[in-house]
């Protein structure tokens, strides 16, 4: 059977989840299609755990969102949902999440809309243009099937539609570095000053020779669960013997591979050394490893680092940026920089649109914008206010009507 | 007898390993883990510390104390070479 929808939004990460409820809450009848059988991307499939981006960098003592609308909403349901607030690291304020609420929040969230019809385990194989129609291609489970859609959202985290509607995408020469986020239980406590001891006692485990240097990457942090803690471990993405392609099956495949690898020795490793974590054991794999950045379209304007340096405002905005541009081209750690005098970035709304269609958007980490710039968008919080903004144009489209950024700025604060 | 380590040889050092960016004028005596030590810049100093000062610091060394300050650092590092 062919489905013919207003909207179909293709990825359910945290862009296409806002993208496709905003675009219902207009009205729209929306698809939504994700490969996964759930919902929330890489703050879900790929274990990470808080959401950036959500608020204005400041000094003030309290932490104020940034964008209304969906991304105020998530982060009141997340807030709900642990009983955690925003905690402040230096002048960054981050809300703890769990994968594991996020699922069931984005469930709830897509179930209250009547005209939203979800699509898991439909991998999107093609798009194409058919007498001004999209016409989607995917598949499932060994059988093909087909969505005809009036206007798209691309919140695929990858771009993966730009091939193969002839549009312009890139991939920078040294993209950001993967990572991969594990779960550990039982661990008897973890006081934070015991993070140093057990810096070191891995380093003791690679001067040994237990420990593959890739160790050097990883940190952990509670989960907010008893007793749960997340590993984040840092890799180059070379694991292959390959440069860094996100892209491709091999080096993917290496990655996934030798995150289970050094994150299975990590474990055991301080099991032996440190009798809180005697019985410690890994909890959860991730679905897949994280990735910060890949192929990214290239739209009709593209916001640079310069501009988010300067805090550059624009009349076409549409959500503020303020996450300040977290560079992990290594394995070794963040490098910040910061706007000037901690000011926030708007984003145009034609960083959302290509050229040569009306009817197509794009939302989430793959938007129009420079490597620079992609290292304080792709974060969650933005995430969302992008994925709104693109779900709201593309319902105002499918109904005749051309979107405009103060049209949308006005819809997403009321 | 090699010379002895002091709190701006350690800034510099920290700098120019770009374990971390520690901004002009920081000094010997400002807050490292304000500057963003963390668990993992701490890994990266300790095998740093190995190849740049030949010292092997151990898990028991790493604390709030030894790793507060660039001079309490240096004291740390300075301590090992003995
Ligand atoms: C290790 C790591 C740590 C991070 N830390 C933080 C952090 O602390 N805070 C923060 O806010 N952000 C963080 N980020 C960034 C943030 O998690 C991502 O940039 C963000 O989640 C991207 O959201 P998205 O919706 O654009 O894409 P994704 O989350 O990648 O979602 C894309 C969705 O599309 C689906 N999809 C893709 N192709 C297809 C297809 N062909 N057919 C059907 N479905 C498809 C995917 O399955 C996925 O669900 C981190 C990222 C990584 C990798």
């Amino acid at each position: 059977m062919i489905r013919d929808v207003d909207v179909a939004v293709i990825g359910g990460g945290s862009a296409g989840l806002a993208a496709a409820v905003m675009a219902s809450r207009q009205g729209a009848r929306v698809m939504l299609l994700e490969r996964q059988g759930f919902l929330g991307g890489m703050g879900t499939a790929s274990l990470v755990h808080t959401f950036c981006g959500l608020y204005l960098l400041s000094s003030a003592p309290d932490a104020e969102m940034a964008n209304p609308g969906f991304p105020s909403e998530m982060a009141g349901r997340m807030i709900a949902a642990t009983g955690l607030g925003p905690i402040r690291m230096g002048r960054l304020d981050v809300l703890p999440q769990h994968p594991a609420d996020f699922v069931r929040i984005a469930d709830e969230l897509v179930k209250a809309e009547s005209s939203l019809t979800v699509q898991w385990h439909t991998e999107v194989v093609g798009v194409r243009k058919n007498e001004g129609r999209w016409e989607i291609d995917w598949s499932c489970r060994g059988s093909l099937g087909k969505t005809l859609s009036t206007v798209i959202v691309d919140a695929s985290g990858d771009a993966v539609t730009a091939p193969w509607i002839g549009a312009a995408h890139e991939v920078a020469p040294r993209l950001q570095r993967p990572a991969y986020v594990f779960g550990i239980q039982g661990v008897r406590s973890f006081p934070d000053e015991r993070r140093l001891q057990l810096a070191g006692m891995l380093v003791e485990g690679i001067r040994a020779g237990v420990l593959s240097k890739a160790a050097l990457g990883l940190s952990f942090r509670p989960s907010g669960r008893p007793g749960e803690l997340f590993g984040t471990l840092d890799l180059a993405g070379e694991e292959s013997g390959s440069i860094y392609d996100p892209l491709d099956p091999v080096g993917l495949s290496a990655l996934e591979a030798e995150g289970r690898r050094v994150a299975s020795g990590v474990v055991a490793c301080l099991r032996e050394m440190d009798p809180e974590w005697r019985a410690a054991f890994v909890s959860q794999w991730p679905a897949r490893a994280g990735i910060r950045e890949s192929r990214r379209w290239v739209g009709r304007v593209c916001l640079t680092g310069a501009q988010i340096e300067a805090g550059s405002r624009f009349e076409d905005e549409i959500a503020l940026a303020t996450w300040p541009m977290e560079l992990r081209e290594n394995t070794r750690g963040p490098k910040w920089r910061f706007p000037v005098e901690d000011r926030p970035t708007g984003i145009p709304l034609d960083c959302l649109r290509i050229p040569d269609h009306d009817d197509f958007f794009v939302a989430g980490r793959c938007i129009s914008v420079d490597h620079e710039a992609q290292a304080s968008i792709r974060v969650m919080g933005t995430c969302f206010s992008t994925g709104q903004a693109a779900g709201l144009a593309a319902a105002m489209k499918a109904g005749g009507g051309e979107p405009t950024a103060s049209s949308m700025r006005r819809i997403a604060g009321s | 007898m090699s010379e002895k380590v002091d709190g701006i040889t350690v800034i510099g050092w920290l700098r120019s390993e770009e374990i971390l960016m520690l901004e002009e004028g920081f000094s010997v005596q400002d807050d490292l883990f304000l500057a963003g030590l963390d668990s993992m810049a701490v890994m990266q100093l300790v095998v740093a510390a190995e190849e740049r000062f030949g010292v092997q610091l151990q898990a028991v060394d790493l604390t709030k104390e030894n790793l507060g300050t660039a001079e309490s650092l240096a004291a740390l590092i300075d301590e090992h070479r003995a």
